[in-house]
């Protein structure tokens, strides 16, 4: 299975991308990282290009909400991403915030698997349930 | 006979032609009544006749370039690449198509002369199906090359009659391999170049291959300073009578594609102040600030419809001003130079002689106030003696 992954926006922190490449490869996935610093729609474009099954957003420095907020008006100009998996994890607010709040918020921003300040391989696993069970819209705690 | 080894190098020009030799250079204004070779060797028959065919090496930009259209499956990787590809081999870049919304685009109607269609990475399939040859069917062109997935290869075959298939320019890390198309590009290039007849004729006093001018040029670039008082990085403006060219040093990019190249060029074929007069004219006029620049330089509008000297000078400033505005954050383009970091902008074709340094300067610091609220000042080159043009062709010479 295909996965594009990256940290979006202009957010530089790079360890969690290094090891969410290592893991997702571990975990036989193949993956097209495409570092720190991407925008939204190389995100997208990734996707066309590759054909790849799941997109899986990083951000850590808190601007990750901007973002999101851009996704489904972004999303809706490509015509061929509807069964893309939507995952985005890391710090996905600035300071600290209600865990459930910030789950339904991303949700609603069109993301099917949404892990604020979780584990790596918690959120992988979930990752794992979600395709296995078929789309069983899977929190990640 | 000429001197064991001494070299004659001509650069034939849309408006002017140009000979060097070791101790000596002219240049004259075409007569375009004539064929180039009856115009040259009646204009110069004498120096052209001291040299064995061996030693004459030509170049020409006389032809403008080459037209492509690109078919692709997104910006940031199909399009994205195969632009910068096309316009490192001079290639005019006259649309993109985003294949997706394909039946939205209403072909041009000129004849193309090359239809470069990319996208996917070699795993991926399925991705090209009727539309794509629906919209090929209704365009005109004369070659068309396929650069994509190679798992579509087989039905691309099968629907495109005489389409060339070369490896993909997309990776499987989704980076840019330049390699193939450039060359297929270049020489297309060199074919149409060679294919003029008027440059046919040319091969009665050159037994080397003729190669067009702006390849000479960017040979001369990592040597330019060797010659001239440059500091990097630097631009390298050829402004002539139908193109003007853009050279600039890869570092000035403001863009992840990764290549080894250490030098890009950019040819905007429709901005001359002599064949492509007109398109230029156009092109200042759709320019938000060129009535403000009009008015610095003391003149009217009315300026376009005059022929004089005066209005020669006016657009070869103009066509200064456009094609920084061109490669200036101010308009998105393929790509865009990092203006503010560059030290030296260097001049060089028809330009050198119609406008002088301060007249030159005059429009630079005009554009960075303006468009780029800056008083970064680069130093500005003119490179009146062709000295650029000649390191080129003698680098390629030595080259082979
Ligand atoms: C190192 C670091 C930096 C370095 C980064 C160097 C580099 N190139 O990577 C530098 C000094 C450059 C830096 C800069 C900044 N940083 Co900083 N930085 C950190 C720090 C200390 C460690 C980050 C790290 O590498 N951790 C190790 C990795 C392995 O852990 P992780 O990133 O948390 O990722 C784990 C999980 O989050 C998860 N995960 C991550 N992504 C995803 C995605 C999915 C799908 C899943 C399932 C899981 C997942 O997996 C990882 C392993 O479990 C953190 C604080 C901290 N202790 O976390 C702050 C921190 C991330 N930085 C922060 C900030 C604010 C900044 C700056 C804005 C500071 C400033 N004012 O300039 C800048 C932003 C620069 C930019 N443009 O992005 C804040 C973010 C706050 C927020 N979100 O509200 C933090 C949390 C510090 C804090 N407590 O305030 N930073």
């Amino acid at each position: 299975m295909k996965v594009i992954t990256g940290v979006v926006g202009n957010d530089i922190h790079v360890v969690a991308n290094r090891l969410i490449d290592l893991s997702l490869q571990a975990r036989g996935y193949e993956v097209f990282n495409l570092g720190v610093n991407t925008y939204l729609e190389e995100f997208f474009d990734a996707a066309v290009e590759t054909g790849a099954e799941v997109l899986m957003i990083s951000s850590l420095n808190g601007e990750a909400e901007g973002w999101a907020r851009e996704v489904k008006l972004l999303k809706a100009k490509y015509k061929q991403l509807d069964e893309l998996i939507m995952m985005i994890g890391g710090n996905l607010v600035v300071g600290s915030g209600n865990t459930e709040d910030i789950v339904s918020r991303y949700k609603n921003y069109g993301f099917d698997l949404v892990c604020h300040q979780v584990d790596l391989n918690t959120g992988l696993d979930s990752l794992e349930a979600f395709i296995n069970d078929g789309k069983i819209k899977e929190r990640c705690q | 006979m000429s001197r064991e080894n001494e070299k004659l190098f001509i650069d034939i020009g849309s408006t002017y032609f140009k000979l060097s030799t070791s101790e000596h250079l002219e240049q004259h204004f075409r007569n375009f009544n004539k064929d180039i070779l009856d115009d040259l060797t009646h204009k110069c028959g004498n120096i052209i006749k001291r040299f064995d065919k061996n030693d004459v090496h030509i170049c020409s930009s006389a032809n403008g370039g080459l037209s492509a259209l690109i078919i692709g499956i997104s910006q940031s990787f199909s399009l994205k690449y195969a632009a910068n590809i096309a316009f490192n081999s001079g290639i005019n870049i006259i649309d993109t198509v985003l294949y997706q919304n394909i039946e939205e685009y209403t072909p041009p109607s000129d004849l193309i002369d090359v239809v470069i269609v990319v996208g996917g990475i070699n795993s991926h399939d399925n991705i090209f199906s009727a539309s794509l040859y629906q919209y090929l069917a209704s365009l005109n062109y004369s070659n068309i090359v396929f650069v994509g997935s190679e798992k579509e290869v087989p039905a691309i075959k099968d629907n495109i009659e005489n389409v060339v298939i070369l490896p993909n320019i997309i990776d499987d890390r989704l980076h840019i391999v330049e390699k193939y198309l450039k060359e297929f590009l270049t020489n297309l290039y060199q074919q149409d170049i060679e294919g003029k007849e008027d440059i046919k004729h040319l091969y009665d006093i050159t037994a080397n291959q003729i190669f067009s001018t702006p390849y000479i040029v960017n040979k001369a670039l990592p040597f330019i300073d060797a010659r001239f008082s440059v500091v990097n990085p630097f631009i390298l403006l050829d402004i002539g009578g139908a193109t003007t060219d853009i050279h600039y040093s890869k570092d000035l990019v403001d863009d992840n594609i990764v290549t080894e190249n250490e030098y890009d060029r950019l040819v905007f074929k429709k901005l001359g102040v002599y064949k492509s007069r007109q398109s230029l004219i156009f092109a200042a006029k759709e320019n938000e600030f060129v009535y403000e620049l009009l008015m610095h330089l003391k003149v009217t509008e009315n300026i376009f419809d005059e022929e004089s000297e005066k209005a020669t000078k006016i657009l070869m400033q103009l066509a200064i001003f456009l094609v920084l505005c061109k490669m200036s954050h101010y308009k998105k383009a393929y790509i865009n130079l990092k203006l503010l970091a560059i030290n030296s902008i260097v001049l060089t074709g028809g330009i050198t002689k119609v406008l002088n340094i301060d007249e030159i300067e005059n429009i630079i610091s005009f554009f960075y106030k303006k468009i780029l609220t800056s008083d970064h000042s680069p130093a500005t080159i003119l490179d009146s003696n062709y000295d650029i043009w000649t390191l080129g062709a003698k680098e390629k010479e030595l080259c082979q």
